[in-house]
């Protein structure tokens, strides 16, 4: 299980004021206590001041990497941006991301192509979300149509299903579920990511949601996910559903987890 | 009767609410009384949802009552009188996005505060936007967006609005998604809202409403 911490995102209000500020010490922060908790990849999202997205998000990258050596993860939908921040990471990024979108595939897939890294791709395209399991499918059958011939390996493939929110839909998590289950079948060497939080969107007590869809999206594979991994209730929930998965050989991601706290101070922990 | 309406429709009770709505029309009631009464308890649904009780999922469904509900007596409808609104606001979600939440959400919230609304639906065209203006004489247009390309869609938009001689009839917000005030400045819009209650803050500034 891969985590991408998703803190560093400058569409947050206080992010996006350290940005504009060039507040160093409140991004290194954030990204010392990400890399504490676990992280494989460090999410860096520069926000969408159009024409300083560039050199924001070198910014970023610069002051991240001279406190953390966690792997980054290029947030951004510019390929510009993308380009100029490519130049100044130390270990290969991982790039989110790329969908069906015309300027997003054609303008970054051949960036991912030559520099190796892995990739975010979302199962839309310009025509927006689709909304039935098939539909997505046949976005990501022409996604992954175009990395193999541009010479991306499926392994290095993380699909985004994409999670509707429930308020106006209830059956949206089934939908993403079963677009999970299909890619699974016919790309079993991608891998499975997923942002939990939009599944929650318009409705209350958002955690509680985000956690039962991630279990549940744990067992239909998978097996990286952008969230808070400072949110220790969701990390607690994520080692669980592993062990019960038979993700956790000998149990010890759980006992080491609790040996190391995780579990302390929450309700049932006897 | 049409406080059990109100009622009915304001604490989610569907069923009923379509029940004594159609009691109602069969009883021969004035529809102008059923649409007050669908019209106070949409206004309680509004107050709800800003207080935190309810949330997207009764949003919608309250919009479904009143749809239903108007469909019921759209033959009387015709008839009434048009009700005292504080102006016009044309809203839609710009060409090449067919997201529709946030602009619904918007939509009801406007149409509650009392300002008359005409929704154009998802992937809407810049030259719709500016042929509806001509006929509908809004004073107020709302461009909607969820995908980072509805950024040059509004700023195509604004510019059709422009080009047709109509930008300073208008004033107009943005909103949705990663939507935030450069956006707006970018668009070449008036001002970024960043919720429903943001929107119908700026057309009442906008219409002179209080």
């Amino acid at each position: 299980m891969r985590i991408i911490g998703e803190k560093i995102n400058g569409t947050r209000q206080r992010v996006a004021q350290a940005i504009e500020e060039r507040d160093s010490a409140f991004i290194q922060d954030l990204a010392a206590k990400q890399a504490e908790a676990g992280v494989a990849w460090l999410d860096v999202n520069a926000g969408t001041r159009q024409d300083k997205e560039p050199d924001d998000l070198i910014w970023l990258v610069e002051t991240i990497q001279s406190t953390v050596d966690v792997p980054l993860c290029l947030d951004s939908a510019n390929p510009q941006a993308l380009v100029a921040a490519i130049q100044v990471v130390e270990q290969t990024p991982m790039i989110n991301s790329i969908s069906g979108e015309p300027q997003r595939l054609e303008g970054i897939l051949p960036l991912v192509a030559e520099h190796g890294c892995p990739t975010i791709a979302l199962a839309m395209d310009d025509a927006g979300i689709p909304e039935t399991c098939e539909e997505r499918m046949e976005v990501v059958r022409k996604l992954m149509e175009t990395a193999r011939a541009h010479g991306v390996p499926d392994d290095d493939m993380y699909i985004d299903p994409l999670a509707m929110t429930l308020a106006t839909n209830t059956d949206s998590a089934l939908i993403t579920l079963d677009t999970m289950h299909a890619i699974r079948q016919e790309y079993p060497e991608t891998h499975l990511i997923m942002g939990l939080s939009n599944i929650s969107f318009g409705l209350p007590a958002r955690s509680y949601i985000n956690r039962a869809f991630l279990i549940l999206a744990l067992a239909a594979g998978l097996d990286s996910a952008i969230l808070d991994p400072l949110d220790r209730e969701l990390r607690a929930a994520l080692v669980t559903a592993r062990l019960i998965l038979g993700q956790d050989r000998h149990c010890l991601g759980y006992t080491r987890a609790y040996r190391a706290g995780l579990f302390n101070g929450m309700e049932s922990n006897s | 009767m049409s406080k059990k309406l109100v009622n009915a429709i304001a604490d989610m009770k569907e069923e009923e609410a379509l029940n004594i709505a159609k009691k109602m029309v069969e009883d021969g009631s004035d529809p102008t009384a059923i649409v007050d009464a669908a019209r106070e308890a949409m206004d309680i649904v509004g107050q709800r949802y800003e207080k935190g009780e309810y949330f997207l999922p009764e949003l919608m469904l309250a919009g479904e009552m009143m749809a239903q509900i108007t469909e019921m007596i759209k033959p009387e409808l015709a008839k009434m009188p048009e009700v005292k609104r504080f102006g016009k606001v044309l809203i839609g979600t710009v060409e090449g996005d067919i997201h529709d939440i946030g602009k619904n959400i918007v939509t009801f919230m406007l149409d509650v505060n009392g300002f008359e609304v005409l929704d154009l639906g998802v992937d809407v065209p810049p030259q719709k936007f500016v042929e509806t203006i001509k006929k509908f004489k809004p004073q107020v247009i709302a461009l909607s967006g969820f995908l980072t390309l509805a950024f040059d869609a509004m700023k195509e938009t604004v510019g059709a609005i422009e080009a047709a001689g109509l930008r300073d009839d208008v004033q107009i917000m943005v909103g949705g998604g990663q939507v935030n005030e450069e956006i707006s400045k970018y668009a070449g819009a008036d001002a970024y809202g960043k919720d429903a209650m943001a929107g119908v803050t700026l057309a009442k500034k906008w219409t002179g409403a209080k």
